[in-house]
């Protein structure tokens, strides 16, 4: 899979489990740039994202990921 | 040795200008910072001290050990960060919990009418623990991560465990932010020294001209909860949660000046608590180092292992996360309990978020004025009536508390209450203004004027203030005691 494809799919995701009219994620994206990102709200995005690709994270994974750009590194290597 | 007290002062001029004067290399500062943090402690107990050398030792061996194995034996190295994880908590719990423990549970088997022949056993707390064995946790655990390497330099990483302005109640810091800067040369920059000893002087503040005015009146009034009526103790519960907040808040700003005139930036501790719309901000602004700490490394673990148990996961671990913070604070069931009240209050408030700002949207009141400020009245509510569970020396205490409320009205207790309106509140006014101000981005300037006379103005107004009104006595911390 494409890492744009990724991205468009991450897009929709973001906005709607964070309730967003729109979100543009890019590599450097982090929780700090987007208010509605925390913690409580962190896992169900985790959730959202395996279900959505079909695919599942090791927990290790999820707490080394530093941005949105290591989230799309874990999709690409499944 | 307080640090508002002169003795620290005195120590740290004797510190500071070696430190600068003498040391040009990394490696020198950073002996001389280790000398230093290990004097400081000894000189609050130097019983401890050898526990703080061994279990440091130990850790800075398990962050190697564990970076070795990361890559050629994984399981080793999980095994290896379980072991870290589990002598941190075992630490804490003999120290700070097995008396308690022993005691219930002798409590227990005589009410079954069992013989009860455990003694008291007298374990002495060592202080600072609740501190450095979560620094010391985070390290291992972010090492395993790969979000941090292990250092090498075992003095670089015994001055982190044992940097002697946040050993005793915090900051907590974080390796990653906090061993880079001890990998430079501290140049005596005089924007820093300003900068940090503005900070002293705004902690200085916060703790001898409020919380220490304070505490007088509310130690008379819970102590004694059984002779006050309920106009006394509804002004009382407010006033205790600004004299914990400006009493801790002080210490941090303190802590942060400190090491900041020594060229270091620690984790922040407080973002304005008293403006945060709801608990979870609150938690986000109250106590940062701890609440994320344990955000961190209890919270998301647990919410990963149980994010497809749907919302029930979420819940079991936001309860879970408030109980640790709440008996981090010690071995007591008023801080268990206080970790359920804010557990069940984070609970509800993540339940109804969704429909908030449903509710918020189609009413147009997201930046309505008066709805954030009834917002913000209702969190401080909420954090007045945990306060006093967190003041109780018992629940039965605090049950107690609460049931006096119901004897009515009255006159207010009036001893020692004019030192409050005379003191104490001219400069909670002031801490307010200051807080709302920076809240909503306006500079009202204060101690950092762009005109240097208004700056120096301030400054002066503020040791006038802290000479004629403070209460400099040197009092200790309530957070020494976690």
């Amino acid at each position: 899979m494409e890492r744009e494809t990724i991205y468009n799919k991450l897009n929709e995701i973001f906005a709607d489990v964070l309730d967003l009219d729109e979100v543009q994620l890019t590599d450097d994206t982090t929780a700090d740039d987007i208010e509605e990102w925390d913690s409580l709200s962190h896992i169900q995005l985790v959730v959202a994202v395996e279900k959505a690709f079909g695919i599942k994270f090791t927990a290790l994974e999820i707490m080394r990921w530093k941005n949105v750009g290591a989230m799309v590194d874990s999709i690409l290597s499944k | 040795m307080v640090i508002n007290s002169i003795t620290f002062w005195l120590f740290f001029a004797a510190m500071a200008l070696p430190y600068f004067l003498c040391f040009n290399q990394k490696r020198s500062q950073n002996v001389w910072l280790l000398i230093a943090s290990y004097v400081f402690y000894g000189w609050a107990d130097w019983r401890i001290l050898p526990l703080l050398v061994i279990v440091t030792a130990v850790y800075y061996g398990l962050g190697l050990a564990i970076a070795k194995n990361n890559h050629a034996n994984p399981r080793r190295a999980s095994s290896l960060t379980t072991l870290g994880v589990v002598s941190g908590v075992g630490i804490l719990f003999y120290f700070k919990y097995f008396e308690f423990f022993v005691r219930e549970m002798a409590g227990l088997f005589a009410s079954f009418g069992l013989p009860d022949s455990i003694r008291t056993l007298h374990i002495v707390m060592p202080i600072g623990i609740s501190f450095f064995t979560f620094k010391l946790m985070g390290y291992v655990i972010e090492v395993h991560r790969q979000t941090i390497r292990p250092t090498r330099d075992a003095v670089q990483f015994a001055t982190f465990i044992a940097f002697f302005p946040t050993i005793l109640s915090g900051p907590i810091d974080r390796a990653e932010a906090f061993l880079p800067q001890l990998d430079e040369v501290r140049h005596c920059r005089v924007s820093d020294v300003s900068e940090g000893l503005k900070r002293v002087l705004w902690g200085l503040f916060l703790k001898v001209c409020i919380a220490d005015v304070i505490a007088p009146w509310t130690d008379a009034v819970f102590l004694n909860y059984q002779h006050h009526n309920a106009t006394t103790l509804l002004v009382a519960a407010p006033l205790y949660l600004i004299q914990l907040y400006t009493d801790f808040c002080g210490f941090s700003e303190m802590a942060i000046g400190v090491a900041r005139v020594l060229g270091l930036r620690v984790a922040e501790n407080f973002q304005r608590p008293f403006m945060a719309k709801n608990v979870a901000e609150y938690w986000r602004r109250w106590h940062m180092s701890l609440t994320t700490w344990i955000t961190d490394y209890v919270f998301m673990p647990l919410n990963i292992a149980w994010r497809n148990c749907g919302q029930w996961g979420l819940y079991a671990a936001t309860l879970t996360n408030l109980v640790v913070i709440g008996v981090w604070h010690g071995a007591n069931w008023t801080y268990f309990w206080f970790g359920v009240y804010h557990g069940l209050l984070l609970c509800i408030v993540t339940a109804l978020d969704k429909r908030r700002k449903r509710f918020e949207k189609a009413h147009h009141l997201k930046n309505n004025e008066p709805y954030i400020w009834s917002r913000r009245l209702l969190t401080f509510f909420c954090f007045t009536l945990g306060s006093v569970l967190f003041r109780a020396t018992s629940v039965t205490d605090f049950i107690g508390t609460l049931a006096r409320l119901g004897h009515g009205f009255g006159p207010l207790y009036t001893e020692e209450f004019s030192s409050l309106v005379l003191c104490a509140f001219p400069a909670i006014t002031l801490m307010f203004l200051r807080e709302w101000a920076a809240e909503y981005g306006r500079n009202i300037h204060f101690m950092h004027a762009r005109d240097v006379r208004l700056r120096m103005v301030s400054i002066v107004l503020l040791i006038v203030y802290i000479v004629y009104a403070g209460q400099l006595e040197g009092q200790s911390f309530i957070y020494f005691q976690f």
